[in-house]
């Protein structure tokens, strides 16, 4: 039975989100749903919904092909940056090699850097890495790096060390034993190692400027931004470009939340 | 590395000092392991520690990438400068970056905790919940910071409506004293949801005998937080401070976004500053110069950081104990 105050309260909380949360996202959805006319004249309320803001902005900026090309980057700096992590964290979490306390520190500090853009786009033009879809993905490995390395640390360090020992001496090999058996015992860490990572590359807006020039190769924020004008005519245009770039992402990221609420349950079921 | 199974100065610490596991790998996975952490660590040096280096020497100079003009180096003339030349726009900035750091980190930190105490349960609705509060996490700051554009837009924005409401008028993301709140607020907003899942996994982590402990010892709700689940969340609450804190020090792409750097609205943080002086509106003029805010940028956020990690650390030892 639930207890007087409690429902209030959840209920509070509940309002609190609706209003927080859900307003916000749903008056987005309505403006994309509103003709350029009706929202001059009378912005808050909705009118007849028309759908002709998605075909308008679909075609006006290169959203798909934008949109792929974004999950391309973000997905393979993703998975390589969380990749990497744990080839420096295992080491480190069994103390593989000498100095792992320092090794630790020194990646610790990645935390903390800010962005340097000048030198790495000196470094992108020397390496050949500026303006190719390559380079964009290479340039964006390492920001993921420092907190998967921690992350992964911890998580590798919950695993009873017995397992390392039998597996090898049994004779199987570091990357075998790495795939087969701690990147499924560490999935949740190694969950927000790769969503955090893939979010640095979908919130970066000044990579796109910096180190890419043909708009061929641009992330779809680029191709968003294009509707972003002064002229608030063009805003229920703009609105229906936030809807038809959200909806994969948001539903990557449902995709993701069942597991990571299925992980951190059964995370905290240990004796 | 050598054959000793342990060596003195080594950081094997707490642990029994037992044989390295690593001398049970056969040759060639040494080599792989060896590989594998090196790969990673090139790719770290070579686009993390070493643009910061860059940046380090870049600040000694008046590096301007006009390619007529030749490099000087001009020793700690860009540091100088910060205190006195430019000075206005840098300790402007750096009341506006504590005021934002400090707002952001315990907004998020103090809301997350709110959402994740109701949202931690199994049911239908806090599975709603926590999917709502993650939505703006997914979207990123290109689509939040469009979002609040448009409802802080001072001629259509349901902002503005609310306001008139009470007699209200604002130009919201272009006026001085309402700026710097909004970007706190979407800040907070669009982060929330990390804070929740932060303390929501660290609620999910304690045990629950220790709640039937309390209950069988008649203590009520609020004890039962301030004495089980609120020690208990200590590293939660370091995670959560810490990326909150470090997130605010150094962001500069949701301001940009809703402000465009906001040096006229007082929204120019340290961050901001550091990107206007290296790419955005002052860019031309001395790149060593943006470079030397960066390096100021990232000796603040360590001074300011490691005091706060040691003592949250120190917190979680005296309550954890």
């Amino acid at each position: 039975m639930i207890r007087r105050p409690r429902l209030v309260s959840g209920v509070a909380v509940g309002i609190l989100i609706a209003l927080l949360f859900l307003a916000p996202v749903l008056y987005a959805v309505m403006l994309s749903f509103e003709s350029p006319t009706h929202f001059l004249n009378s912005p808050m309320t909705l009118g007849k919904p028309v759908l002709s803001n998605f075909g308008k902005a679909w075609s006006q900026a290169d959203l798909g092909p934008e949109l792929l090309r974004t999950i391309l980057y973000a997905v393979v700096a993703g998975l390589a940056s969380t990749a990497l992590g744990l080839l420096i964290a295992f080491p480190i979490a069994r103390r593989l090699v000498r100095g792992s306390a320092a090794l630790y520190t020194f990646l610790f500090i990645g935390v903390f850097l800010p962005l340097s853009i000048i030198p790495l786009y000196a470094e992108a033009r020397s390496m050949d890495l500026y303006n190719n879809t390559i380079g964009y993905i290479i340039l964006h490995i390492e920001p993921g790096m420092p907190l998967a390395v921690m992350l992964l640390v911890a998580s590798v360090s919950t695993l009873p060390a017995e397992f390392d020992e039998v597996a090898w001496m049994e004779g199987a090999s570091y990357l075998s034993y790495l795939w087969r058996v701690v990147v499924p015992m560490v999935r949740p860490a190694l969950l927000i190692a790769f969503l955090y990572a893939l979010l640095g590359v979908w919130n970066d807006i000044i990579g796109p400027v910096a180190l890419l020039s043909s708009s061929s190769l641009y992330p779809v924020t680029e191709g968003v931004f294009t509707f972003y004008g002064s002229n608030s005519s063009e805003w229920t245009l703009l609105a229906a470009a936030v809807v038809i770039v959200s909806l994969p992402v948001v539903a990557l990221f449902i995709a993701c939340q069942r597991q990571l609420n299925r992980a951190s349950l059964a995370g905290s079921v240990k004796g | 590395m050598t054959k000793a199974p342990v060596t003195t100065g080594d950081a094997v610490r707490g642990k029994a000092r037992r044989a390295r596991p690593a001398r049970l790998l056969s040759r060639t996975s040494k080599i792989t392991m060896w590989g594998g952490l090196a790969l990673a660590l090139v790719v770290y040096l070579l686009f993390g520690i070493g643009p910061m280096i860059g940046n380090v020497i870049i600040s000694f100079t008046d590096y301007t990438q006009l390619a007529w003009a030749t490099t000087h180096v001009v020793g700690f003339a860009n540091y100088a400068s910060m205190f006195t030349s430019q000075s206005t726009a840098f300790y402007q900035s750096i009341v506006t970056t504590v005021v934002f750091t400090l707002a952001v980190t315990l907004g998020q930190s103090a809301l997350g905790l709110l959402l994740a105490h109701k949202l931690v349960g199994d049911s239908k609705w806090a599975a709603v919940g926590r999917l709502l509060v993650f939505v703006p996490i997914a979207l990123g700051v290109t689509i939040v910071g469009l979002v609040w554009i448009m409802i802080f837009d001072p001629a259509q924005g349901p902002a503005t409506s609310f306001f008139g409401l009470f007699g209200v008028h604002s130009a919201f993301l272009g006026a001085d004293g309402w700026a710097l709140g909004i970007v706190i607020f979407v800040q907070i907003w669009q982060n929330a949801g990390f804070s929740t899942l932060v303390f929501i996994g660290g609620l999910r982590a304690i045990d629950p005998s220790l709640y039937e402990a309390g209950a069988m010892d008649g203590i009520g709700t609020w004890r039962r937080l301030r004495k089980i689940t609120f020690p208990l969340l200590a590293p939660s609450v370091t995670a959560n401070v810490m990326l909150a804190l470090v997130g605010a020090f150094t962001t500069y792409n949701l301001i940009y976004v809703l402000t465009g750097g906001g040096s006229s609205y007082g929204t120019q943080t340290l961050g901001m500053l550091a990107f206007n002086d290296a790419f955005g509106v002052n860019a031309e003029t001395n790149l060593g110069y943006g470079a030397a805010v960066t390096v100021a940028l990232f000796v603040m956020t360590l001074v300011v950081a490691t005091p706060v990690l040691i003592y949250l650390r120190g917190r979680e030892r005296r309550l954890l104990r």
